[in-house]
Order: C-alpha cells, then sequence, then structure tokens
C-alpha cells in the first residue's frame, strides 16, 4: 500500500482520492491547514505551491494546497469566504513549512487574502500598491 | 560591528534585478534578506485576458531562456482540459526540444559562472558553444529563443531531418566533452572558486523544498523526468546526477552532467522519433470546465502550471504558474550565510536565477 492510499487514515478522512486535471485532490476537512502540514512533514512530502482562485460571484476564494509524495502531486482545497475582510483569513503554515513563505506572502498581496499568525514584507508589490490590485475581482474593479 | 551591504537592484553580478541586502561583520555575511518584484509583470492577471492561442504566446514570454519549458507546460495542462492526446512524434518533438533547451541554458549558466569566478576564457568558450545550441534550436523551430514550438495537441513543426540535428548535437557533444565537461568536473581553476563555498545543507534543501540542480546538489535525488514521466521520457533511458556536498562546486559538477545527459537524451530521441502526425490536427478546441495542473523538470527544476477555464469560456478564468527560480531563491539565504562577502556574487549566481520567471 502506496503512502497515498494510507494518507486517508491518517488525515481521519473517510473520503478517498480524486485524480482530475492531473492531481490527486482529497478534501481535507475538518483538518486545518496546520494539521494538515504537519501530516505532510510526517509523511516527508515535499511542499510546492498554493494556488487560489476567486470563484464566480460571491462563492468565496479556493485555495488549492500541493504537495508532491514520491512524485504524485497532491491537492488538497480549503474554502474561504469573501464576504468581509474577517472571512478572508487563514492559519499560516510558515513555521511549519519554510518553503510556504513567499507564496503566502504573494496571495496575501494578490487577493488581499490574511494568513494569520505570521508577518509580512513587500514581496512583489511596491510602496503605495493595493493589497488584491491584481487578481482580486472587487479591487480590481 | 555589523553593516549592512546590498548587492543590486542594478549589479555588475545579476543577470536581471533583483536585491540581497546583506548584514556583514567584517568580510563575512552573518545574514541577509531578499527584495524580488522588479520585474513584475503581472502575466497571471494578463493571461486571465487572452485566448488559448494568445495565452500560449504570453507564456512564452515569462522567460528568455527556458521559453519553451513555459508553453510546453501549459500546454500539457490545457491538453488535460481539452482531452487532446500528442501524437508520439510530437511527444519526442517535445522531449528533444527541452533538452536543446536544457543544454542552451545550462551552457549559457556555466558562462556566467565562468565570468564571476574570474574564468573569462571559459565565458567565451561556453558562450560559443551556446551560440551553436541556439543555431540547433534555430534549425528546428527557425526562432533562436521564443520558439514557438507547443500547442494544444502537439507541436507546430517537424523536425524533417533528424540525422542533419543528430549530426550537430554529436559535434557540440564533442566540443563540450573537450572543454566545459573536463575544465568544470577537473580544473584547480573551478575547484579553488566552488568547493566549500555557499552550502545549502540536505536538511535545509528539504525544508527550503528547492528544486532542479539545486536540490540534486544537496542530496535529493528528484527529478520529475523519472519521478513522473510527461511527453517521451519515460521511453528514454537517462541517469539523474545527484552530489551531496551542497556547495556551488557540486551545482557545477550536476549541471555538467546533466549536459552528458541530455546529450544522451537527444541521441535517443532522435534516432527513435517515430513517424506520423506532429499534432491532433483539431481545428476548434473544446474546453471542459475544470482546473488541470502539469508540471515538468526545467533546467532549473519545477515548473508547475495550473490552468482553471469555463467551458464556453474565450480565456482561462485563473492560470498559475510557480517557478523553480521562486523556490530556490529563498535558500540563497542559507547559502550566503557564513560566506565571505567576495564570494557571493557567485554564490546566488549557482542557483542559476531567473528573475523575470520569478516575478512573472
Amino acid at each position: 500500500m502506496t503512502v497515498p492510499e494510507t494518507l486517508p487514515k491518517k488525515l481521519g478522512t473517510t473520503a478517498e482520492w480524486i485524480e482530475k486535471g492531473g492531481v490527486h485532490w482529497i478534501d481535507p476537512s475538518p483538518l486545518s491547514t496546520r494539521e494538515l502540514c504537519m501530516e505532510m512533514n510526517v509523511a516527508q512530502a515535499r511542499f510546492i505551491t498554493i494556488t487560489a482562485y476567486q470563484l464566480p460571484k460571491d462563492e468565496g476564494i479556493r485555495l488549492e494546497y500541493h504537495w508532491d509524495l514520491d512524485g504524485q502531486l497532491l491537492g488538497f482545497p480549503f474554502l474561504l469566504k469573501n464576504d468581509s475582510p474577517e472571512t478572508s483569513k487563514i492559519e499560516s503554515i510558515f513555521d511549519l513549512c519554510e518553503a510556504v513563505d513567499w507564496i503566502e506572502r504573494e496571495i496575501h498581496e494578490e487577493y488581499n487574502i490574511e494568513f494569520t499568525g505570521r508577518e509580512y514584507e513587500p514581496l512583489l508589490l511596491r510602496a503605495g500598491d493595493t493589497l488584491g490590485v491584481n487578481l482580486r475581482e472587487e479591487v480590481k474593479k | 560591528m555589523s553593516y549592512k551591504i546590498p548587492m543590486g537592484p542594478y549589479h555588475p553580478a545579476l543577470e536581471e534585478p533583483y536585491k540581497l541586502d546583506m548584514i556583514c561583520e567584517g568580510e563575512t555575511v552573518i545574514d541577509a534578506k531578499l527584495h524580488i518584484g522588479f520585474n513584475f509583470r503581472g502575466i497571471e492577471h494578463l493571461a486571465e485576458t487572452r485566448n488559448y492561442i494568445q495565452v500560449i504566446a504570453l507564456m512564452e514570454r515569462v522567460c528568455g531562456i527556458c521559453s519553451n519549458i513555459h508553453t510546453l507546460t501549459l500546454c500539457q495542462a490545457m491538453e488535460g482540459l481539452t482531452g487532446q492526446t500528442p501524437p508520439p512524434r510530437a511527444k519526442y518533438i517535445r522531449v528533444i526540444m527541452a533538452e536543446l533547451e536544457r543544454l542552451h541554458s545550462h551552457v549559457l549558466w556555466a558562462g556566467i559562472a565562468s565570468k564571476l569566478m574570474g574564468f573569462k576564457t571559459m565565458f567565451m568558450t561556453c558562450f560559443e558553444i551556446r551560440e551553436k545550441i541556439m543555431d540547433v534550436l534555430a534549425a528546428i523551430s527557425g526562432n533562436r529563443v521564443n520558439y514557438s514550438m507547443n500547442r494544444i495537441g502537439g507541436v507546430n513543426r517537424d523536425i524533417d531531418d533528424p540525422a542533419a540535428i543528430l549530426k550537430m548535437i554529436e559535434q557540440l557533444e564533442g566540443e563540450m566533452m573537450k572543454t566545459v565537461i573536463p575544465i568544470f568536473t577537473t580544473s584547480s581553476t573551478a575547484r579553488s572558486r566552488c568547493a566549500g563555498i555557499g552550502v545549502l545543507t540536505h536538511e535545509k534543501a528539504i525544508s527550503c523544498g528547492v528544486v532542479g540542480p539545486t536540490a540534486r546538489a544537496a542530496g535529493l535525488a528528484q527529478d520529475l523526468r523519472r519521478a513522473a514521466p510527461y511527453a517521451a521520457y519515460s521511453e528514454l533511458e537517462f541517469d539523474v546526477p545527484v552530489e551531496q556536498a551542497g556547495d556551488v562546486r557540486a551545482r557545477l559538477f550536476v549541471r555538467a552532467l546533466e549536459i552528458i545527459e541530455s546529450c544522451k537524451i537527444l541521441r535517443q530521441a532522435l534516432t527513435k522519433l517515430p513517424p506520423g502526425e506532429i499534432n491532433t490536427g483539431e481545428q476548434k478546441i473544446v474546453f471542459t470546465t475544470g482546473t488541470a495542473t502539469s508540471r515538468v523538470e526545467a533546467p532549473r527544476g519545477e515548473v508547475i502550471y495550473s490552468v482553471s477555464w469555463k467551458e464556453n469560456a474565450r480565456n482561462p478564468s485563473r492560470v498559475h504558474v510557480r517557478t523553480p527560480t521562486y523556490v530556490n531563491m529563498p535558500a540563497v539565504r542559507w547559502m550566503v550565510k557564513g560566506a565571505r562577502l567576495a564570494d557571493t556574487p557567485l554564490i546566488q549566481a549557482s542557483i542559476d536565477p531567473c528573475y523575470s520567471c520569478t516575478d512573472r
């Protein structure tokens, strides 16, 4: 049995992996991003990136966390509501996974999402630029 | 007393603008901070305003050195959303272009590294060889930089005379085996300037999640061509060079050995090039709603594209690009810690950074 097959049990979920679009997906709920990251660290998976999508209308923002495990691309989606600044928040995993630093900072700048529990320094935006100016629909308009 | 020395955003050691603020005590760097964003062009945002033909041309311009890799990764992701499968010949042509680009990138890097070592004769030799690799790329694609080879469902141009290309590759290989490879692997100049400096430990390489030659020089045997083969790599034999030292010399060594492996792959691919079509010939591309992700092993390491599309939409709803330098760059902070200030230009260059890729 390969690690991805045993992972759902470790994650405490009954859901199964779904292979779609080149990624092995699983719904990580009820795990938080931090709990998931700890499990990935134990499995010695390599963090790849977080992809953020703004869903249509007011459906929110989807954050897809990707790790590589023995050449398999794993994907874990998290949904954030974007009805207020308070709901556009998610726990940072920076202290658990150093590799996440720049992508958390980038998503913070592109989508105005708050990764709680960490400090930011500017990455791509320069002084005077508005958070979310590039990819957050409400700000772009 | 400590003091801050900035390197960049404009500096003779940097090919492109970025800034490394180094805190020094005497000649020793005790910490460093990186600043990027000087090349930020908002390409991911622009991609949302382009159709499936235009977005390929746009993404080819993310990087001037590995332009082919960007379109290959993007097209593979879009093929996942359109159900197009490239014919076998197209897959081999994609491998040939990708390996020629790896040769081009590694030799270019070797030239720049030579210049930073103070080994200017070698710089000239590397750039002479690089010109010849670009001649091969131009013979196949008609272009020296942005090759426009990839499309959804295959490639745009065929290799009509593989034997002629093979002859050019063999000549190039002969030149590299006489110059670049022995000099970088055995010369005392390269050894004295590179051994033991800019060390990235195996543990730090894992925690930073570095990729490509930077990872392989720190003992991580990761290569997507082997671990998650795409195009025709599963049908070709090659080794993945790995070094343990994690220093600049190990990165030099890995790239030199990868040049030999790329030549080996090119010989096999050109010899085994299957007959048939070079693309599906589909005139009307229909996208299904969803997200597709593709990864390839670029010269500098793993590139990942995540593409989202809605059925009947003209443009993608999201294109996310994660380039290798984006994950390798933060590790420079750990490489320069404890290094002599005079070594830092070579150390930062040893990851073969690409800031236009990083900033997008």
